[in-house]
């Protein structure tokens, strides 16, 4: 029988459960808890890895979505600016709101998300449609200024919610909590739902809008609601935990080199993949130098930077035609 | 009984026009041939067939009814269509383009997934990602695509170029059989005069307009092609009579 794809994945995922329920800064064997040790798992553990999964899911689903649409293996929320402006919508919230906001700050991103995916898609096309380079541009263009916004609001706000706020944009899970999980977890949903439900278009927009056209679908309005999709899964990750980047990136083409192209199984593994990865990477984070923690997003970087740096090379190269 | 009529098309990309007073009518079971040099219009009259682009005077009827009036699912069960170049960045595998062929069309497919791909000679290629096989192939697989969604009027943006003799010669024979077993209308776009002799019919346009319209036999003349492709007088082209 031919082991299945999802059930190796599934497999993988316990390990790396387990895994992050052992390690830290306390080495534990969840099967033999003591009091003390139960309340760390369940108060500590437990939120990060949760808080992780969907994160780190809500990329990967992201992210597949937006290489799809705009075919181009380079695309990810996070290098088409999406999640900067998810998290400046979001920071603003959280000063006004002196970090009470809890399902104020979901809906920001999602606001920040959306206005952020309009205006680069707006920038990254002429008038035959979206062109894959130049949206590139734009929403690195867009993603840096709008970083640049965000420190300079930090900069100029109070020094105590700073230092939180700057972790959270590094993407640090430590202050993780069950807070937004909720609301989290209905965009992402949605998000997930919503593409899943459009994954015709997902897989014909990317052989282009011509093709999506000849395959009775049309290209426009199938663009619009997989964007609407990704932007729900950027702002459920963001309020979960700012901006990770290269997950989003990653995992889509890790998935698709095991599994093929087909958004039937694109979608649901990457959202495997994508919180496995996220979570692995806070295991890591948090055990290699204890008492310091490296935040998970400056992990994910240390991988995805040359990772990203290898797929610019095969894509110029035509490796990816 | 036509499939597919244009009546009185005209069509222009901003102030250009591109496609001028264009009259025709594509009866089953034709396997007709468009002939133009490039920029004449071929592309934008089989972009107008496959209602991509909607004529600013006149009207193309697929079945009896204007093609852009069919809902997306009903076109694509009727009618397919081939643009000239594809771009597929993503790794999708051959199997897969042809399953995105045939979940676009409804019901009763034609042809099954493996039939498609022994029909474009690639059978057993389900699980090859496109990345790993040669141009011409890779068009063959996009052509099986086109031929699971199971439509009775294909339109195909030049599908001979980069396939070599063989593969040029098995395709327009695949097309052939197609229009005779199954009774589908097929036009295609291409270059190539001496094939084009193996066509039921040709349509020769010039600056969007129609020069010829026939049996490739009685219309391919040494004055005609002249004309298509402004050459001088004195230019004979081989294989062509006089």
């Amino acid at each position: 029988m031919k082991r299945h794809p999802l059930f190796i994945m599934l497999g993988c995922l316990g390990v790396v459960l387990l895994l992050s329920l052992s390690l830290g800064q306390q080495t534990i064997n969840p099967f033999n808890l003591d009091p003390l040790q139960l309340k760390i798992v369940l108060d500590l553990r437990l939120p990060r890895i949760v808080v992780a999964l969907l994160m780190g899911g809500s990329l990967g689903v992201a992210g597949a979505i937006l290489q799809g649409v705009f075919r181009n293996p380079l695309a990810d929320p996070y290098v088409l600016g999406t999640s900067s402006g998810a998290a400046l919508a979001a920071a603003f919230g959280l000063l006004a709101t002196q970090g009470t906001g809890v399902w104020l700050v979901p809906l920001l991103a999602l606001t920040g998300a959306l206005v952020t995916s309009a205006v680069v898609v707006s920038l990254g096309r002429d008038a035959w449609g979206v062109r894959a380079e130049r949206l590139l541009l734009a929403g690195v263009g867009i993603g840096f200024f709008l970083s640049a916004i965000l420190m300079l609001v930090m900069s100029l706000a109070q020094a105590d919610g700073v230092k939180r706020a700057l972790l959270w944009m590094a993407g640090d899970l430590a202050a993780a909590d069950w807070s937004v999980v909720p609301m989290a977890s209905l965009l992402m949903l949605f998000g997930f739902v919503l593409a899943l439900a459009r994954r015709r278009g997902l897989n014909a927009l990317a052989l282009g809008d011509e093709v999506a056209f000849g395959l009775g679908l049309e290209p426009g309005r199938e663009r619009t609601l997989l964007v609407l999709a990704a932007s729900l899964l950027t702002a459920a990750s963001v309020a979960l935990g700012g901006i990770v980047g290269f997950v989003g990136l990653m995992v889509p083409h890790a998935v698709r080199a095991l599994v093929g192209a087909d958004a039937r199984r694109v979608l649901p593994l990457s959202a495997i993949g994508g919180g496995m990865l996220l979570c692995l990477a806070d295991t890591v984070g948090r055990s290699v130098l204890p008492p310091v923690e490296i935040p998970a997003g400056v992990v994910t970087a240390l991988i995805g930077a040359p990772w990203f740096l290898i797929m610019l090379r095969r894509a110029t190269n035509g490796g990816m035609r | 009984m036509s499939s597919l009529r244009f009546d009185q098309v005209c069509f222009s990309y901003g102030s250009a026009p591109c496609v001028v007073q264009f009259s025709c009518n594509l009866a089953k079971g034709e396997l007709v041939g468009l002939i133009g040099a490039n920029g004449s219009g071929k592309s934008t009259l089989l972009r107008l067939g496959a209602g991509l682009l909607t004529p600013t005077v006149g009207q193309v009827q697929l079945d009896g009814k204007p093609v852009r009036s069919w809902k997306g699912e009903e076109r694509a069960t009727r009618l397919g269509y081939l643009p000239q170049s594809i771009e597929a960045p993503l790794p999708f595998r051959v199997g897969e383009l042809v399953e995105m062929g045939r979940a676009a069309a409804r019901k009763d497919h034609l042809l099954s997934c493996k039939e498609v791909l022994a029909a474009v000679g690639l059978e057993g290629h389900e699980q090859t990602p496109l990345a790993q096989i040669s141009g011409g192939e890779r068009r063959r697989a996009f052509i099986a695509m086109i031929l699971a969604q199971g439509g009775k009027t294909l339109l195909l943006d030049e599908p001979l170029a980069g396939l070599d003799l063989r593969y040029q010669y098995e395709l327009l024979t695949l097309l052939r059989s197609l229009c005779q077993t199954h009774n589908l209308t097929v036009m295609i776009s291409l270059h190539d005069l001496i094939l084009a002799r193996n066509l039921d019919r040709l349509l020769v346009i010039r600056q969007g307009q129609l020069l010829a319209d026939g049996l490739p036999t009685e219309i391919l003349t040494q004055q005609l092609v002249q004309q298509t492709f402004d050459l001088d007088p004195g230019f004979q082209v081989a294989g062509i009579g006089g």
